[in-house]
C-alpha cells in the first residue's frame, strides 16, 4: 500500500487528535439533576475550620447585598433552590429543589422541593417560603433594593402547586443556562416567609434569621469573627463534615490577611494579596489556587458631558491606546489581573484569548494599535489631542496605580491630557451617577457570567452601571435578541457580533479582569476553587473536611 | 465650663463636617450594584429609616439629647449600638494608650536626664539622633515593619480577635504591646527632648549649685532637686501627647491589625457610618479634654506657686 506524504500527515494528525481528544476532560455538564452533594468516602468528621474572608457586612440582608462581606460569612447558614457543584463551581445541581422540569417552550420552570427540610428554628420548609423569597427578589417592596431583580424580569406568576412543588411561569422565554444560573446564584438564599413578614420584608438589621443551611449561627463579634456550628438536622445526611466554622474578618488583599494565613492563624484564606499568595505557594503543606472573578476593571468616558468623548472614533482610539499587558503588570503585586475585552475573556461565547490577543488593543506590541488610534483621532478632528479631562479615580490602590499609567499612555500616544481626582469610594459612585467626570476608573460586578447579564447591567441603554451614558441602537437590538435566543450556537454568533460593535463603539474602556487568590493548609480537603467563577456561588463548606 | 464649651464646639463641628462631606453612605449599605439600581423612592425610604431625612438642626438636637440620656445611638448599617462597640473595643484601645504613655515616660525621661547631665557627649548625640528618628518615623510604617519582621523571622502573628485582659492576660499582652511600644517610642522621643531642655535650664539654677555645694550625690541632686522642677513642662506635653497617642492609634491599630476603637473609626469613616464616627470622635475629644483638665489641676499640686498664686 502506497502512502504519500500528505496522506501520512493527514492520518497522523487524525490519530493524534483522536488520542488527544480521548485524554481531554469531557466538557462539564451545564446542569445535572442527579448530582446532589455527597460526602467524600474518605472524609473524616469533626474539627474547626478557620476561614478568613471579608466579614464586615454593611447589613445582614443577603438578597440586598452585592458584596462578599455578606456571602462570605452568611452563605453557610442558607440553601438555595439549585446550586453550583462544589466540585467544579460550574455544573448546576439540585439543592432544596431535588428535581426540576422546564417546559418545551421555556416558559415554565417547575421545581420539586425536598421534604422534611427544617429551618434552624425548627419550622418546616415549604413551597410558600420559596414563593415569598422569589416574590421578594423579583418584585422587591419599597425601600428594598435587590441587584438580582433584573435576572427575574420575565418571571410572571409564581404558583405553589402543593407544599413541595412550585412553578415559575415566565412572561417570555429566556435561555435555560441563563435562568438556571439565576436560580443557582448564591445570592438567592431561601428565607422563611414568616421571617420576611415579621420584618416588613427588610432584613438589613436582622443578624440571625433562620436558614436551612449546613451551619447554624452561634455568635458574632462585629469585624472580628462569626462562629457557626454544624447543623445536626441538615437535610443532606452526613453533611456538613466539620463541627464548627469560624469566619474571621480580614480585608481583601490586606497584609493582615496575608500575615494571619502565613502565621497559621487561619486554615483557609480568600482574597489574598499577590505577595502573600506567592509566599504561600512556596510553603510546604499549603495549596494555593487562582480563579476568575465576576468583575471587570474599566474606565468610563462621559459621552454626555464631553463632546469629544461622544465620538466613537475618539473612544475607539482611547481603547486602542491602552497597553493592557503593561496595565496588568503595573498592579501585579497589588491584585491579580488578566487581559480581556468587553465580555468575560474566559466565557465560552466570548472571543477566545488567543484570538483576542491578535486584535488591535490587546496585542503585546502596541505599535499597530497606537498607529490606528492616532489615525482615528485625526479623522475625528482631534489630531492635536484633548486637554483638561477630569479623571475621577476611586481611592483604591489598583485604581490609583492604573490612573497614573493610563494618564501617561493617553498623553504619550494621543496627546490627551487629564487631571487625576482621587475620591473615596462613596464619592466616586456619587460623581459617576451624577455625571461629574470626563474619565472615571473603577470596577463593576455581575451576578452571572452570561453575556446577557452584563449586556443589560453594564452596557444596557438605562443599565445601572452604564456610567458613560452610552447608547447604540444596533447593540441594544442585538442584546435583546441574545437575551431571547435559546439556541446556544446562534447565541454565540450573536455575542461575537455584539463584541464587534463594542470594539468599534466602546461603552467603557476595559482595563482588565480580576482573579481571586485563595490558599489553604493541606489539612483542608474537599475545596479547590480553581475552576470557580467568582466568590459568590460556592461558599457552603458543607463537603469540606479536615484531616 | 471651658471644657464643656470646647466639647460643644467639637460636637457641632463634627456633626456639620460629616453632613457636608461628599459621599453617599448608601453605597456601603447597598453595595455597588444595589446602589446603582436604587430608585429615588427607595432612597427617600431608606434615608428616613436611618433617621437621616430630618432637618439638620433636628438631627443635632436628637443627638445631644441621646448623649445626655446616655444613649450613643446605633451604627446605621448593622444596628450594633455604639455603646457596645465602645465597651468591647474601648478597653483594648485604653490599654494601648496607657501602656504607650508608660513606655514614653520609661524611655523618654531617663534618656532626657542622661542627655541633660552629659550634654554634647556621645550618649547625648545618640539620644538626640534617636529622638529625631522616632519623631520622624510614621507609627503605622514602623508598625508594619514590626509585623512583617515578626512574621518572616519568627512566623509570629498576634491574636486576630480581641482578648481582654481579664480573659487571658498573656494573649491580651500580645495584642497591645506592639502598638503601645510604637506609639510610646514616638511620644518618648518628645519627652526626652523636652526633659533634656528643661533639665539643662534647671541645672544651671542656683538651688542646684547649692545642692551640689552641700555635697549631695549627683543622683540625689537630680531626683530630689532638679527633676521635680523640670517636670512641669514635661507633664504639660504629656497631656498634649495623649492627643497624639489617640490620633496615632487610629493608624497604628490598623497596621498591627488590632481591632480597637481606632480601627473601628477608620472603617466607620470609609463606610460613612455617621453615627459611629460622630460618637467616637466625640469620645476622643472628651478623653483629650478631661486629661488636659487633670493636667491643669496637677500643676497646682506639683507647684505651690500656682496653688497659692
Amino acid at each position: 500500500m502506497s502512502l504519500d506524504r500528505r496522506t501520512f500527515l493527514k492520518r497522523t494528525g487524525a490519530a493524534g487528535a483522536l488520542i488527544l481528544g480521548s485524554r481531554l476532560p469531557a466538557p462539564g455538564r451545564a446542569s445535572a439533576q442527579d448530582m446532589t452533594v455527597r460526602p467524600d468516602p474518605a472524609a473524616k468528621r469533626g474539627g474547626t475550620l478557620r476561614y478568613a474572608v471579608h466579614n464586615a457586612p454593611a447589613h445582614f440582608d443577603v438578597h440586598q447585598s452585592g458584596t462578599v462581606a455578606n456571602i462570605g460569612p452568611q452563605s453557610p447558614m442558607y440553601d438555595t433552590l439549585l446550586r453550583r457543584s462544589p466540585k467544579d463551581g460550574q455544573t448546576i445541581i439540585p439543592d432544596l429543589a431535588w428535581k426540576w422540569e422546564i417546559a418545551p417552550d421555556n416558559k415554565k420552570y417547575t421545581f420539586h422541593l425536598r421534604k422534611g427540610v427544617k429551618f434552624h428554628d425548627g419550622a418546616d420548609f415549604t413551597a410558600e417560603d420559596v414563593k415569598a423569597t422569589y416574590e421578594r427578589i423579583a418584585r422587591p417592596p419599597k425601600g428594598v433594593v435587590i441587584p438580582r431583580t433584573p435576572l427575574f424580569a420575565t418571571v410572571g406568576d409564581i404558583v405553589v402547586v402543593n407544599p413541595h412543588t412550585i412553578e415559575f411561569r415566565m412572561t417570555e422565554p429566556r435561555p435555560k443556562p441563563y435562568m438556571l444560573g439565576a436560580f443557582a446564584s448564591g445570592w438567592n438564599i431561601i428565607v422563611r416567609k414568616k421571617t420576611l413578614e415579621e420584618n416588613q420584608g427588610n432584613l438589613r438589621q436582622v443578624m440571625n434569621y433562620p436558614g436551612t443551611g449546613p451551619f447554624k449561627h452561634v455568635s458574632r463579634k462585629d469585624k472580628e469573627v462569626w462562629i457557626q456550628e454544624r447543623n445536626a438536622d441538615y437535610w443532606n445526611k452526613g453533611l456538613p463534615l466539620v463541627d464548627r466554622l469560624e469566619v474571621y474578618h480580614m480585608f481583601p488583599f490586606s497584609p493582615e490577611l496575608g500575615s494571619s494565613f502565613l502565621a497559621g492563624k487561619v486554615d483557609y484564606a480568600r482574597l489574598l494579596d499577590p505577595v502573600s499568595w506567592r509566599k504561600a505557594k512556596e510553603m510546604q503543606g499549603v495549596t494555593a489556587a487562582a480563579f476568575n472573578q465576576s468583575v471587570i476593571q474599566a474606565f468610563w468616558t462621559n459621552m454626555q458631558k464631553n463632546k469629544a468623548l461622544a465620538d466613537p472614533r475618539v473612544r475607539r482610539a482611547i481603547h486602542l491606546a491602552m497597553d493592557r499587558h503593561t496595565l496588568v503588570e503595573v498592579v501585579k503585586d497589588t491584585a491579580p489581573m488578566q487581559v480581556g475585552g468587553f465580555v468575560y475573556p474566559f466565557h465560552e461565547m466570548s472571543t477566545p484569548r488567543a484570538e483576542l490577543e491578535k486584535k488591535l488593543g490587546y496585542q503585546r506590541d502596541t505599535k499597530p494599535a497606537v498607529q490606528e488610534a492616532r489615525r482615528l483621532m485625526k479623522e475625528a478632528g482631534y489630531a492635536n489631542g484633548i486637554k483638561n479631562l477630569d479623571f475621577v479615580v476611586r481611592d483604591i490602590a489598583t485604581f490609583k496605580l492604573w490612573a497614573v499609567a493610563i494618564q501617561a499612555m493617553l498623553k504619550e500616544h494621543l496627546n490627551i491630557e487629564s487631571n487625576l481626582r482621587v475620591v473615596q469610594t462613596s464619592v466616586w459612585f456619587d460623581e459617576a451617577q451624577a455625571g461629574n467626570f470626563d474619565l472615571a476608573i473603577s470596577a463593576i460586578v455581575s451576578t452571572l457570567m452570561d453575556p446577557s447579564d452584563i449586556f443589560s447591567a453594564w452596557y444596557g441603554k438605562d443599565g445601572p452601571q452604564n456610567y458613560s451614558r452610552w447608547t447604540n441602537p444596533a447593540f441594544h437590538d442585538l442584546a435583546n435578541q441574545i437575551e431571547r435566543e435559546v439556541d446556544d450556537n446562534k447565541r454565540k454568533q450573536l455575542v461575537r457580533k455584539a463584541e464587534d460593535i463594542l470594539e468599534n463603539d466602546p461603552p467603557l474602556i476595559p482595563v482588565s479582569y480580576e482573579q481571586i487568590y485563595d490558599a489553604w493548609y493541606n489539612k483542608v480537603h474537599g475545596q479547590n476553587p480553581s475552576t470557580f467563577f467568582g466568590i459568590y456561588d460556592v461558599v457552603r463548606w458543607d463537603n469540606v473536611w479536615l484531616a | 465650663m471651658y471644657a464643656l464649651v470646647t466639647l460643644l464646639g467639637v460636637s457641632l463641628s463634627i456633626f456639620v463636617i460629616l453632613r457636608i462631606l461628599p459621599g453617599d453612605p448608601l453605597v456601603a449599605i447597598l453595595g455597588v450594584e444595589g446602589h446603582a439600581r436604587m430608585t429615588p423612592a427607595d432612597r427617600v425610604r431608606i434615608m428616613a429609616d436611618l433617621g437621616l431625612s430630618d432637618p439638620l438642626p433636628v438631627q443635632y438636637v436628637h443627638w445631644l439629647r441621646d448623649i445626655a440620656a446616655g444613649r450613643l445611638g446605633k451604627s446605621f448599617f448593622r444596628g450594633d449600638t455604639v455603646s457596645e462597640l465602645i465597651a468591647h473595643r474601648g478597653p483594648i484601645s485604653a490599654e494601648i494608650g496607657v501602656l504607650a504613655l508608660v513606655v514614653s515616660w520609661l524611655v523618654g525621661l531617663p534618656v532626657g536626664i542622661l542627655s541633660a547631665f552629659k550634654p554634647n557627649s556621645l550618649p547625648d548625640g545618640l539620644a538626640r539622633a534617636l529622638s529625631i528618628l522616632f519623631i520622624a518615623i510614621p507609627g503605622f510604617w514602623l508598625g508594619m515593619l514590626i509585623v512583617l519582621a515578626a512574621l518572616f523571622w519568627f512566623g509570629y502573628k498576634s491574636p486576630i480577635v480581641i482578648v481582654h485582659l481579664w480573659q487571658d492576660p498573656w494573649q491580651n499582652f500580645q495584642i497591645v504591646i506592639g502598638p503601645a511600644v510604637v506609639l510610646g517610642l514616638a511620644q518618648g522621643a518628645y519627652i526626652a527632648r523636652m526633659s533634656r531642655s528643661c533639665l539643662l535650664e534647671v541645672i544651671s539654677e542656683d538651688f542646684v549649685r547649692t545642692a551640689r555645694a552641700k555635697g549631695l550625690r549627683e543622683g540625689l541632686v537630680v531626683m530630689r532637686h532638679a527633676l521635680p522642677n523640670a517636670l512641669l513642662p514635661v507633664i504639660t506635653i504629656s497631656g498634649v501627647l495623649l492627643g497624639f497617642v489617640l490620633g496615632g492609634s487610629v493608624a497604628v491599630e490598623q497596621a498591627f491589625g488590632v481591632p480597637g476603637l481606632g480601627r473601628s473609626l477608620v472603617v466607620a469613616v470609609i463606610e460613612r457610618d455617621i453615627i459611629v464616627v460622630q460618637n467616637l470622635v466625640l469620645l476622643y475629644a472628651v478623653i483629650f479634654v478631661v486629661v488636659n483638665v487633670f493636667v491643669d489641676l496637677s500643676y497646682a499640686w506639683l507647684d505651690p506657686r500656682i496653688r497659692y498664686g
